[in-house]
Order: structure tokens, then sequence, then C-alpha cells
């Protein structure tokens, strides 16, 4: 069966994945992956299925009006699952960057434009605000790191573009954090 | 995925608590460089460590950069060199340290340790040589450091080799003393020394260790006591129960879990890269001269108005215990001397209550009892006593002996300083002011010599 990528996101309120997950199992989907979060009140889930449908549009269709018999409120889009995800192949690294300071527009972006430049890929992305002070920003970026990319380099890169916008910017290794706060082997 | 807690806490321990790893120490046998000839002798050991340690700092440097997490010194120690270097006098034993020094500036180290003997049941010729050339290699020298073990709960107290190591730190003290007399900040007198200490200025790799191991000493005092503001300012558990000292127990068990790891962690990659196995991690309280490093504030964290309150010894053994407890789970292997350091000069908090007459002698003495290591640079008077000092080393073994744990003496009689003056040692060695000595003559009871014999091993009340 042809693989999908499903994402539905819209207002949370109990019962919204027993209806998603009604909806795919009526459609005849078989769920390969799945991650879900809930930010400031908004339900954002994806799914890779496999489905009996040889086309994302009608798969859309039918999962639209199965939202909209069960009067739920939320927007889905549907592609062709990708084959190959980044990073196959490739020997990288695990590190956390975290990037605090005074709140502004633009950190993100100016960020995530040095690990664009380097190749690296950010796998999760959290903003945590007010920890150490009204205002205060905390961004923490899990980033996959190639083995190729110079870490030296990465590092004073980083720091540089904090520097300009008055953040301080921390690049440590992810193991470290485990290590420190749950009981498993490194 | 992390959690924000986890990202928060572990940065916090970095920046805010002094999150390190104290000491990597790379520990080199030197049986197979011994030689009849010194030339030849002190070439083989030059050889053996630049063989080992040429990338130690390097490797130590990029291992703390991958995680974050700094690792403040590395260090080399050695087998006890009157051993290794029995056949040479005491000349002979000044020119191995001094070869010792520039091999350990050569690999860029801070200190190294083994310029050591093992005389707790009697000298052999080469413990003596070492113990006559102290006085010249430590003034000659900028980084060794020298370990004399003088007593085990085996053996008993050797009270010659006690006698001998009051007046050697006198001379010592003399003849640095236009630097404060910090030669003997390198010199320590030890019960029951362990084998494989990375911490200086004891550390030295015993005769059954491997011929190289990587051995790490965490620290943290200051995230124990951040971790114990942050419960007694919460006030009570998650339960709503108050929060007691069994609670603050438990608070310093995690903390010391999670301090005790990342030296592990670091500790093992940094001997899988060098292809060294691993040996021990240290869980030791070591503090810093820095404010909010130090093992006398939390005492204070704890309630008591400062170390050397009445309560201070509970509060020590509860600690001690607790640090050990934490870090036991999160390490392979621990050894070395594990518990919580209360060096005078290096830890501001307990310099002050010094200082301030809170803290005496005898009650450093008394806190020993339930914690590692013992007198730690404690600046006496230079005017004190060859006899004082070896009473004073002799109630320390005697602790030590008694209570089948390692204690040790690490005195300064401070040149040409007298009761409430200041000596300043620099760096993390710190600074302290002299404080007195324990009033009373025992010059007949040391001038008796011989060997207090081993405590018996069962009746143990």
């Amino acid at each position: 069966m042809p693989k999908y990528t499903a994402s539905f996101l819209g207002r949370d309120c109990p019962g919204v994945v027993a209806t998603i997950g009604h909806i795919l199992e009526e459609a005849g989907c078989n769920i390969e992956e799945v991650t879900q979060t809930i930010l400031s009140g908004e339900f954002a889930a994806i799914f890779v299925v496999a489905a009996p449908l040889a086309d994302a549009d009608a798969l859309r269709a039918r999962f639209c009006a199965g939202l909209a018999q069960a009067q739920v409120d939320l927007s889905v889009l549907v592609r062709p699952a990708i084959e190959g995800q980044w990073g196959v192949g490739l020997h990288y690294e695990p590190f956390v960057v975290t990037a605090d300071g005074a709140d502004r527009p633009g950190l993100i972006a100016s960020m995530s434009r040095v690990f664009a430049r380097h190749g690296v890929n950010i796998e999760s992305l959290k903003a945590i605000l007010g920890e150490g002070g009204a205002h205060h920003a905390l961004f923490a970026f899990e980033v996959m790191v190639p083995d190729s990319v110079d870490l030296g380099r990465l590092r004073r890169e980083l720091a540089c573009e904090a520097q300009n916008h008055g953040l301080r910017v921390s690049v440590q290794h992810r193991d470290i954090f485990e290590a420190v706060h749950r009981v498993n082997s490194f | 995925m992390l959690s924000e807690r986890e990202v928060i806490s572990t940065l916090n321990m970095l920046r805010n608590e002094h999150l390190d790893v104290r000491t990597v120490t790379l520990g080199v046998s030197l049986f197979d460089c011994v030689s009849h000839d010194l030339d030849l002798f002190t070439a083989n050991v030059r050889a053996k460590i630049r063989r080992y340690a040429a990338q130690l700092v390097t490797v130590c440097n990029e291992v703390g950069d991958k995680y974050g997490i700094p690792v403040v010194n590395k260090r080399i120690s050695v087998s006890p060199v009157a051993v290794v270097g029995a056949p040479f006098g005491p000349a002979g034993m000044v020119t191995i340290g001094k070869s010792l020094d520039e091999a350990a500036k050569e690999c860029g180290v801070d200190f190294l340790g083994g310029f050591s003997a093992l005389v707790e049941k009697g000298f052999a010729k080469g413990d003596r040589a070492l113990i006559d050339a102290l006085p010249q290699a430590l003034a000659e020298t900028d980084r060794i450091c020298s370990s004399i073990n003088v007593a085990s709960s085996r053996s008993g107290i050797n009270m010659d080799a006690v006698a001998l190591m009051g007046e050697q730190i006198l001379k010592v003290a003399r003849a640095t003393a236009d630097r404060g007399g910090i030669g003997c900040a390198k010199l320590v007198v030890f019960a029951n020394i362990p084998q494989d200490i990375p911490f200086m200025a004891g550390a030295y790799l015993g005769v059954g260790e491997p011929d190289v191991v990587i051995n790490v000493g965490v620290s943290g005092p200051g995230v124990v006591k951040k971790a114990l503001e942050r419960a007694r300012e919460a006030g009570h558990n998650a339960d709503g129960t108050p929060m007691t000292l069994l609670d603050m127990a438990e608070v310093i068990k995690r903390t010391a879990y999670k301090v005790t790891r990342v030296g592990e962690m670091i500790g093992s990659e940094v001997a899988g890269r060098l292809g060294i196995p691993f040996g021990v991690c240290d869980l030791s309280l070591a503090p810093t001269p820095a404010v909010g490093d130090s093992v006398g504030e939390i005492f204070q964290t704890l309630g008591l108005s400062s170390i050397g309150a009445p309560g201070s010894t509970a509060v020590l053994a509860m600690l001690n215990d607790a640090v050990k407890k934490g870090g036991a789970f999160a390490s392979s292997s621990v050894g070395g001397l594990s518990g919580a350091f209360i060096p005078v000069s290096e830890d501001s908090s307990i310099e002050a209550a010094a200082t301030s007459g809170l803290l005496s002698l005898e009650k450093l003495e008394a806190l020993t009892s339930v914690c590692s290591v013992g007198l730690d640079m404690i600046a006496i008077p230079g005017d004190t006593s060859a006899a004082t000092i070896a009473g004073m080393i002799a109630d320390e073994m005697a602790i030590g002996m008694i209570n089948h744990k390692t204690t040790a003496v690490r005195l300064i009689p401070a040149p040409g300083k007298r009761v409430g003056e200041e000596v300043v040692f620099g760096g993390l060695l710190g600074r302290a002011a002299v404080i007195p000595v324990p009033k009373g003559d025992s010059s007949v009871f040391i001038g008796l010599g011989g060997r207090i014999p081993a405590p018996i091993h069962s009746l143990k009340n």
C-alpha cells in the first residue's frame, strides 16, 4: 500500500485523537508512525500511514468528510510520504544548543541560519519563556551535527550570532543531559 | 527529546553552580623504568610519561568542550618514587623530582603526584632517602606533590616516621619560606592512603594498579549547596509534608548522582580516546576558594550559623554519607578518597570560620573523624615545634587507624608568621590566616619513637 504523511491541526479537546483514530481506521489506514503535541491549546499531530488509496487528495477528502461528520474542526494536510529521510548514510552526533537572553523577534531565525549554513539539522526546538525573569527567553535546539562539520567553527559562529543579539549560547553533546538526569547507560 | 527541566537544570549546574570535573589524573607505573643508573632511570621515566601523557591535556579539553563541562585540572600520578628509586640517595631523589617536574611541565599538567613513600611499618633505604630529600625537592620543583603514608589499620602507626615528618614539614616550610612555605601545601602525611587517589597532593599510583590508568575526581559542592537551597526555599516535599533532614539527605544523594555521572562519562571518554583503561571515580566534594564552590557554605544552607558551630560534625557525617550513596550508584568503580574535603585555605567559608575563631583545630580534628582526608591546608605559626606538629599528626593518624579510614595531615607552618597573620598561596590553594595550635608539650611522647601497634579488628566498640 502507498504511504502518506497526514497532519492535523486545530483546537485541542478531549476526544480529538479518538476521532482521528476512528477516521483513519474507517479509511483502512495502518498507522506506521505518529507524533503529537499541544502548544497554547492547539493540537497538532503528524501520522505516517499506509492507505489503500492511490491518491493523496482522495485520502484528504475522506479525512475531511469524517471530521465534518464528527463536528471536529481540524485542518488537514496529506502528502505522499517522503522516501529517504535526511541523514541516511551520514554519521552525525546529537548536540543541544541553547541560546538565552532578552526575548525579541528574529532570534530563532538568526540562530537557525547558522545551522543551515553548516548543514546541521534541527530535530527539536523549544522556546522556554519567562525562565530566569520576565521577557527572558531560552531556546533549546536539539540538533544533529554531521561529522564533516567543523565543530569549533560552528561554535564560534553561533557565539558570534548570539553576541550580536545579546544572547548567551552553549553547545553541549546531548549525552550529558541524559547522563545527568536519567538512569540509563551511556 | 529532552524535557525543559532537564535542559534548564543542566545549564544551571554548569553556569551558576560551578559544575566541573575537578581532575582527570593519568596514573603511570614506573616499575618498568627502574635502573641502577640515575640518568638511565630518569630518561626511562621521561620517555614513558611523554608516551602516555603527551595528549592528555588536549584530549581532556576536547572532551570537556564536547560536553560543555570543563575538566579543571589534568594531572599525573606515578608509582611511589621511594620504591622505584630505592637505589638512590637523597641527592638522587632530588634529581628524580626535578626530572618529574620537567616531565609535568612538558605535558602541560598542573601537578604530578607520587614523590611518595609508604613507611607505616618501617623505613626502607629509598623511603628514608626520599623523606630526607623533601625540603630540597619541594623547594626546587613547581609541580611535584608528595605523600608519606605513616600509618595503617593493619600495621599501626610508625611513630619514628611521625616524628621525622614533624621535622621535615618544618624544613620544607623553611626551604620555601620565600613563597609562604608553599612546599608544605604539596606534602601530605597519610594513614591508610588509597592507591588510586586522583586528587592532589595525595595522588600516587599504587603497586597493585595497572600500568597506565585514568582516574577521575568529581567535585560539585556548589551544585549540592544550590540543590539544598532550592529544597529549603520550597520548605516542603512534593506531597506537602515538611522537609526534614531525611529529605535533605535525599537531595544530596540525588545531586551527588548527577555530579558523579558527569565525571564517569567524561573520564570514560578520555580513557577511551587515549586507549587507556578507566580506573575509578573519586566522589569527593572538593571546594575551591571561589564563592559558591564551598563545602563550608553547605553547613550554613543546612541551618548552622557557620561550620564549627555545634552540630557541624553531624552535618558533615550526613553530607559525607549521602555523597557516597548517590555517587556509588552513578559510577561503575568508586575509589580514591571519596568524601567531603575540608581544606581550610581552599574554601572561603571554612577559612572565614577559622579566621574568626568559630572553627578551631580541635573541631577540625573532630570533623575529620567523619569525612575524608583530615587536617588539610591549615596555616599554623611558623615557630611551632616539630614535636607539636608530630603530635598533631599522631592524633590524626590514630583516628584513621582505629576507624579503618583514610586520614591525612597537610599543615603549613607559615615561616615568620604568627597567629592572625595571613598567608597567601594563590590559585586553588587559596589563602589562610594562621590559627593557633593546641597547647601542651608532646616532645617526650614523640621522642619515645617506635610503633603504636595495629588495633584489634574485633570488639568494635
